[in-house]
């Protein structure tokens, strides 16, 4: 089994759902996917939404600071999954996916801890 | 996130102070890895094994960012490992080979793991000398591929430690690299038949790294101390073996005897200090006691050239001071050399002794006659050399004239200080 | 306190770049200074890991794609957690580390809203 980083790139927590009921509807659903995902153990970390608060530092050590310009390259969150390989790791990230409906969501294996690679 | 913490610290293998990787771990690791693998697969795969060490090291690297694994050699020899055979899968002759040997991919990846233990390691890297001083290659390539291989240095540190155009090692390693594939050359170890003179030419490579890198060392190139660290570590590696001769523990104490000096060489601000001027304090006393020892033992009644070039190292080594220096000795030992092996820049270096031995005139004369010879015209020192013998026989005009277009001459930075230097001591005469 | 995620976004030059053993030694060190200065000084909460190169997206319609014909530009190499009373403080520790020193930026991100 090997770990994988899901990178959510653009908005993906589903924020714009504006009824309270859709709102709530969605909690429901993202807390199903969590229970679901730790009873079947391929949830190794729910992560967190990565928050507006944000800067690039870049090889000059110039700053970009506050909420960054380029959303593209921004990463809105994350959460850490347990598959057998990429192939699987990105079954799971559909599964996310559904829940969260828009933006993309980046696959990758860790590396240290690929132990037999 | 807060039981997120607990369930990493045990797979990150590190403790709360993160291990620290040991010195030179990427370059020795690099030359275990090429000649374990290279056992294993073949002289006709080293560029591909070169290839995917590479990676691997690469690899390591970027992972170990986040700290560094318990056992690092393990982890980057697994990634290695996985990268040639994944290289291999693909390589259909490979494929042919091991269906032919009744071998399977399994088979294949448990013989790489026993390669890569540590008692074969050892062995894997003499076979690895051997390679690498092929007779089938000229010394310079030799002595290349061996500082790329078996010491794992990169083309552009093996180019400024050797004082070589980068383009001009690339050219030497490819070529060596290409003939030993060609010919594909077996990594067993030399026939009795063969044995002397393969030894021979591995000593020769050993001699000329070590020289290499110390003529040049302490100049504005830090890897040309390694290059001298590396030959005395392959030395060793060699008088070790089943394969030791007397000469080649004789050429490990010439290797630390010089090593042991390496830290009089340069004074603060980087320039040269002659022999007669070095603190002699700074010398390293244990490397000398294990110089010393290793003489002892490569006592025959054969000696060689390393024999004779070990004991007039060992007398500078010893000597209290400068003046204590028993000059009688090292004329002594530069006429055995010479009978031996003669050579210009034995001739040069007995003057100079001859000169210290209170024959200053004798000495001029025979560097004035190997001058008009012609013999000793790339090599650079001479007009430092003359200069200094001039001042010894009390011909200061003539000396400053030799320092002069000494300086003329494109030279390294730390000896064009020692020779200004020299020349200002004359103005405040 | 607040905790950040350091995102370490590799230029494609630098993942290009085959540095010699000794110049991954000399990276090698200043990472394990840096990553012990944090541990020492308390701002280091994980020092994190590093991400394969290898990189799939899944978009809205769930298809599968390698990421590299989205965006080629960096790709995030690795994170780390770290923790610092406000993003100014978080910003100063990110230049202190050999990330922009070796070519490559640091993306700083608040954990959580």
């Amino acid at each position: 089994m090997s770990r994988f980083m899901f990178l959510q790139h653009g908005d993906c927590q589903g924020q714009t759902k504006s009824t309270p009921e859709q709102q709530a509807e969605g909690m429901k659903a993202w807390q199903a996917w969590m229970e679901d995902g730790k009873k079947e153990g391929w949830l190794l970390d729910p992560g967190s939404p990565l928050g507006s608060e944000a800067a690039i530092v870049r090889p000059d050590l110039s700053v970009t600071d506050g909420p960054l310009v380029e959303a593209k390259e921004v990463v809105g969150g994350y959460t850490i999954v347990e598959a057998e390989n990429i192939d699987a790791a990105c079954e799971l990230a559909k599964r996310t996916m559904k829940l969260a409906g828009s933006g993309r969501i980046e696959v990758r294996e860790f590396a240290c801890f690929g132990e037999e690679e | 996130m807060s039981d997120r913490k607990s369930e990493t610290d045990s797979d990150l293998e590190f403790d709360s102070q993160p291990a620290e990787l040991v010195e030179n771990f990427f370059r020795h690791e690099s030359a275990r890895m090429v000649a374990t693998l290279t056992r294993t697969f073949g002289v006709h795969r080293m560029q591909l094994i070169e290839d995917c060490i590479q990676t691997a090291l690469v690899e390591a690297m970027r992972s170990w960012r986040h700290g560094v694994p318990k056992n690092p050699a393990g982890w980057v020899h697994r990634v290695a490992k996985n990268r040639v055979l994944d290289a291999l899968r693909r390589d259909a002759t490979h494929q042919k080979a091991l269906a032919f040997a009744h071998l399977d991919q399994q088979s294949t990846d448990r013989m790489v793991d026993e390669s890569f233990e540590e008692s074969q390691i050892e062995d894997s890297l003499l076979r690895m000398i051997f390679v690498c001083c092929h007779p089938l290659l000229d010394p310079g390539s030799q002595v290349a591929i061996t500082l790329k291989t078996l010491c794992g240095f990169s083309i552009d540190e093996i180019a400024s430690g050797l004082l070589l155009p980068s383009e001009t090692v690339k050219k030497r390693v490819q070529r060596a690299r290409k003939k030993l594939a060609e010919a594909d050359i077996s990594t067993d170890l030399p026939r009795d038949d063969e044995l002397h003179s393969r030894v021979s030419a591995v000593h020769n490579v050993l001699y000329l790294m070590f020289n290499e890198g110390y003529s040049a060392s302490g100049g504005e190139s830090v890897v040309r101390d390694d290059i001298c660290e590396e030959a005395t570590r392959l030395c060793y590696l060699l008088c070790h073996s089943p394969f030791a001769r007397p000469d080649s523990k004789a050429l490990l104490a010439l290797h630390v005897f010089h090593a042991a000096r390496l830290g009089g060489r340069m004074d603060d601000s980087g320039s040269s200090v002659l022999l007669e001027d070095q603190d002699r304090s700074l010398w390293d006393q244990r490397l000398i006691a294990i110089a010393k020892h290793w003489l002892q033992l490569s006592r025959t009644n054969t000696p060689s050239r390393f024999h004779f070039e070990a004991a007039i190292a060992q007398e500078h080594c010893v000597a209290e001071s400068f003046d204590a220096t028993d000059w009688t000795v090292i004329v002594r030992c530069y006429d055995r050399l010479i009978d031996l092996y003669d050579s210009p820049v034995y001739r040069l270096n007995r003057a100079i002794a001859i000169a210290h031995n209170g024959q200053p005139q004798q000495a001029l004369e025979q560097l004035l006659s190997l001058k008009s010879g012609g013999q000793l015209e790339s090599y650079q020192l001479l007009d430092c050399v003359l200069g200094r013998i001039n001042e010894m026989c009390g011909n200061i005009d003539v000396a400053i004239q030799h320092y002069e277009s000494f300086l003329a001459s494109s030279i390294a930075p730390h000896q064009r200080r020692l020779v200004e230097a020299r020349l200002a001591s004359f103005d405040r005469r | 306190m607040a905790r950040y995620m350091f995102l370490y976004r590799e230029s494609p030059e630098q993942l290009q770049h085959q540095p010699s053993p000794e110049e991954m030694q000399q990276v090698m060190q200043l990472w394990t200074n840096w990553m012990q200065q944090g541990a020492q000084a308390g701002w280091l909460i994980d020092g994190g890991d590093a991400l394969k190169p290898e990189s799939r997206s899944v978009d809205a319609s769930l298809e599968v794609s390698d990421t590299a014909t989205i965006e080629a530009k960096e790709v995030v190499g690795g994170y780390s957690l770290i923790e610092a009373a406000s993003l100014e403080e978080a910003i100063e520790i990110a230049k202190g580390s050999p990330m922009p020193h070796s070519g490559g930026s640091v993306e700083v991100r608040l954990v959580g809203h």
